[in-house]
């Protein structure tokens, strides 16, 4: 009997499908967001630095300072200036008066004190405590731990380095100049919580709180649509259109973007599946962006038979860039070791970048050939990877008469194989900036333990290059710093620049994603038609 | 019967170890190190690291971290995941999902399975026994990858008739589509067990003793055949419900139904042995108390195995 109340069952829901829009469209304007991956079990942008978590609260919490998405330049989001010393080491941090939060509490410079306190104390684990480890007086609240034992909470509270100067006012000493450091206060990573969050993280996981042109609609539990509303008390620059933000977590890729062209969407990305067929799926309702970063071929500095940049740059020659570039697809052959988009950018840094054979040849003739067959490690986590390793090795073999074999690996043991110096040959890698600088390439890629040195490069000369830049407050003399370091970094070649990718997004008829040329493309800053 | 039941309890503890104990194991030979991937873009502080595989007991002995595990599992402290989330809580959101998936696309698979098999059962090779052997075959070929992107594009994306994913339009609606799709590429094995069963027991002895008693084609038919030719269906039908309760990683995924098998799919990615045990033996439990319920009702369709 119950398989034919079954049967029934099926037979009378089919009959009454009704189409589901996205949201009410009653002259409010709201918007339907796809983010594809498994959703974020807390809002707290200091303890969170997934893209899903740090995109969501993106639209929660505002950042001190922010990149103009008109001209590029730094723009003032909280803070009302940001200054530093004649040498870039102490930065003086002016809030604006009058911001307060979204419980109706005054933001103060202290809520900014102990909030980074809170964040560089390593016994709490939050995930952006990395960032603070420039300020002086980190080191003191994240003593080594030895193996397997659980940090302690240290006796010292606050980094000696951060102080609060008045009720807007506050300064952080470095540990050694930083030129860059008010680009880098645009990361959301740093924004404030507010009092009651601080004394209990835990209890507002689910419901943040806090000081950005959006507050939670509705309750948020787990496997809900995160619902957000326009929050009026919010008097920073550049405020969203959007009355309504409704946030939808899809982990699988495919399957938000046929919600989006089943029209239960207003903004999706677009998976790298459907990079050949998106323009036609939605015509007139895609956009590109201009980069999403740059990726690389790494050559491992600790292997002993590529240590000649003669054989690196042979390796470099010998890979068609542009036939590369159209496999990938919405790629741009990579011309030097920054993103396009960057200021100090240049078209022309990589000598060794264009595609010739007989260059290549002869160069590994110079070098001494190489011994042994050239393995390249790919991902098997990624659908792309072998393809790609497939398409890198075919080139090398073709033009250089090397022997090449290929390793398909899970990406997490690949990283974990390469940090203790045992990966055998080649890789690939990727790099976006976390603030828009060409310091933000270099410093952690090609810097002496730098945070994701790929290759375990390290030249003493690129360093004291790097730090002259860090130290120069001027920011033209900066850049030719830092192209100084870009042009050392390409001489020595640790990673072989290979492309630059665009993302695709695609949007609803009633929405205009923004698109700048500096901070790529947002649905939070959507133009409604 | 009370025997029958407790001695099936204690003979599944052992088997309950062997499981759990096996599954960890290959959990944590695994590659890679969890956290790792937990990091996501960028690299983690050392201290945060330390600080998390103390809090995982990470770097205790693989024996030490099973036994951990269970003894959480038994005292009922499932504790968070990597990422932050109250397992309980976890639980009490998936399962419903998944049991509601699991029982509409098992009535599918039933409905058409038993109506189709009894029919080509008694009409054998007429028209439908033959359309339904070819079926079949068509059915058993289609990857389920296949069938779920194409079923969610032509009735999600292009006809609307279904929710393309997600369960915002609650119970049945948001389930009916995956649950077809399963049952539809599943019901071919139930229907051609039973069609096979029935041919079986319609030139069995007794039934040939039963019509020349001079009983009714009916009667013949209710009361002698179908229950003997049944017999071997409940336990398919129970090994099948069973399976579906360990959650279907890809069904989920493709409808974004936020059950057991996304839960599982996301713990085996970033090798959480202790949520992957969790849910193994939550499969496990299911399995032992369906099979044993079948064991229970074939004493009740058949007196010759009553109180085993």
């Amino acid at each position: 009997m119950g398989v034919a109340l079954g049967l029934a069952l099926v037979l009378a829901s089919c009959g009454d499908a009704k189409s589901s829009g996205s949201g009410g469209s009653s002259g409010s304007k709201s918007e339907v967001i796809a983010i594809a991956a498994d959703p974020p079990e807390l809002i707290n942008p200091l303890n969170d630095n997934g893209t899903a978590g740090i995109g969501v609260s993106m639209a929660i919490f505002a950042p001190l300072v922010t990149t103009d998405p008109e001209t590029g330049k730094l723009q003032n989001v909280m803070a009302d200036s940001v200054t530093p010393d004649k040498n870039s080491q102490t930065w003086t941090i002016k809030l604006k008066p009058g911001n307060t939060f979204q419980n109706g509490q005054p933001l103060t410079a202290k809520d900014y004190v102990d909030s980074w306190n809170m964040t560089a104390m390593g016994s709490n684990a939050w995930k952006n405590n990395g960032f603070f480890s420039k300020v002086d007086g980190y080191d003191a609240l994240n003593p080594p731990t030895p193996d397997g034992a659980t940090p302690k909470p240290t006796a010292v509270k606050t980094m000696s380095g951060l102080k609060q100067i008045d009720d807007l006012t506050f300064s952080v000493k470095l540990k050694v100049p930083f030129s860059q450091f008010g680009l880098t206060l645009q990361y959301l990573g740093l924004a404030p919580l507010p009092e009651e969050v601080r004394k209990n993280p835990d209890a507002y996981k689910r419901k943040p709180i806090g000081n950005g042109p959006y507050k939670l609609a509705a309750d948020w539990n787990p496997g809900d649509d995160l619902k957000l509303a326009k929050w009026d008390g919010y008097k920073g620059a550049l405020v969203p259109q959007a009355d309504e933000i409704t946030y939808r977590f899809i982990p699988n890729a495919d399957t938000a973007y046929n919600e989006f062209l089943a029209g239960n969407l207003d903004f999706v990305d677009v998976p790298s599946t459907k990079v050949k067929s998106f323009k036609t799926d939605a015509p007139d309702q895609w956009v590109t962006s201009v980069s999403s970063g740059a990726n690389y071929l790494v050559i491992p500095a600790w292997d002993a038979r590529f240590k000649n940049p003669k054989l690196r740059h042979a390796i470099s020659e010998a890979i068609d860039r542009k036939a590369f570039a159209d496999l990938v697809g919405l790629s741009e052959p990579a011309k030097g070791l920054v993103a396009p988009d960057m200021a100090g950018y240049r078209d022309n840094a990589c000598k060794y970048c264009d595609f010739d054979a007989g260059k290549a040849k002869q160069l590994l003739q110079e070098a001494g050939g190489f011994s042994g067959p050239l393995n390249i490690n790919y991902s098997t986590t990624s659908a792309t990877g072998q393809i790609f390793a497939e398409a890198i090795g075919n080139m090398l073999r073709q033009n250089l008469g090397l022997e090449v074999k290929y390793t398909g690996k899970q990406s997490s043991e690949i990283t974990e194989l390469a940090n203790n110096h045992k990966l055998d040959g080649l890789r690939f890698s990727g790099w976006g900036h976390d603030y828009p600088s060409i310091e933000d390439y270099l410093t952690p890629m090609f810097k002496s333990n730098g945070d994701a040195n790929f290759a375990m490069y390290t030249n003493p000369a690129l360093d004291a290059v790097l730090a002259k830049g860090d130290a120069e407050p001027d920011p033209e003399k900066a850049i030719k710093l830092y192209q100084q370091a870009e042009d050392i970094a390409l001489e020595d070649m640790p990673l072989i620049p290979l492309y630059t990718k665009s993302n695709a997004y695609l949007h609803s008829a009633k929405i205009e994603p923004r698109v700048s040329k500096y901070v790529g493309v947002s649905a939070l800053w959507a133009t409604f038609k | 019967m009370i025997r029958f039941v407790l001695r099936r309890a204690v003979a599944a503890v052992p088997i309950g170890v062997l499981v759990t104990l096996g599954v960890f194991a290959l959990v944590f030979a695994m590659p890679g190190d969890p956290l790792r991937e937990l990091a996501g873009d960028k690299p983690i502080p050392a201290a945060v690291l330390a600080a998390k595989r103390a809090q995982y007991h990470l770097d205790d002995p693989f024996i030490v971290q099973y036994l951990l595990s269970m003894k959480d599992i038994l005292t009922g402290h499932f504790g968070t995941t990597f990422a932050g989330a109250d397992i309980a809580a976890q639980l009490r959101l998936r399962i419903p999902v998944t049991l509601k998936l699991t029982l509409l696309a098992n009535a599918v698979q039933w409905t058409l399975g038993l109506f189709f098999g009894i029919y080509a059962g008694f009409k054998r090779n007429g028209w439908i026994d033959r359309s339904l052997l070819l079926t079949t075959l068509v059915l058993l070929a289609v990857p389920g990858l296949v069938a779920y992107f194409a079923a969610q594009y032509l009735f999600g994306v292009e006809l609307k008739w279904f929710p393309v994913s997600g369960v915002l339009e609650g119970f049945p609606r948001s389930y009916l589509l995956p649950a077809l799709v399963i049952g539809v590429l599943g019901f071919a094995g139930l229907a051609r067990l039973l069609r096979t069963s029935i041919v079986e027991t319609v030139n069995a002895d007794f039934v040939k003793t039963a019509r020349a008693k001079g009983l009714g084609e009916q009667r013949v038919l209710w009361r002698h055949i179908l229950p003997n030719a049944l017999l071997p269906v409940v336990t398919f039908i129970g090994l099948d419900l069973a399976g579906m309760f360990g959650g279907a990683i890809i069904t989920e995924s493709i409808f974004n139904l936020p059950g057991l098998g996304q839960f599982m799919f996301q713990a085996i990615k970033l090798k959480e042995g202790g949520v992957v045990v969790l849910l193994s033996t939550l499969a496990f439990i299911s399995f032992i108390l369906i099979n044993l319920l079948v064991d229970l009702l074939y004493g009740v369709l058949d007196p010759r195995v009553r109180n085993v």
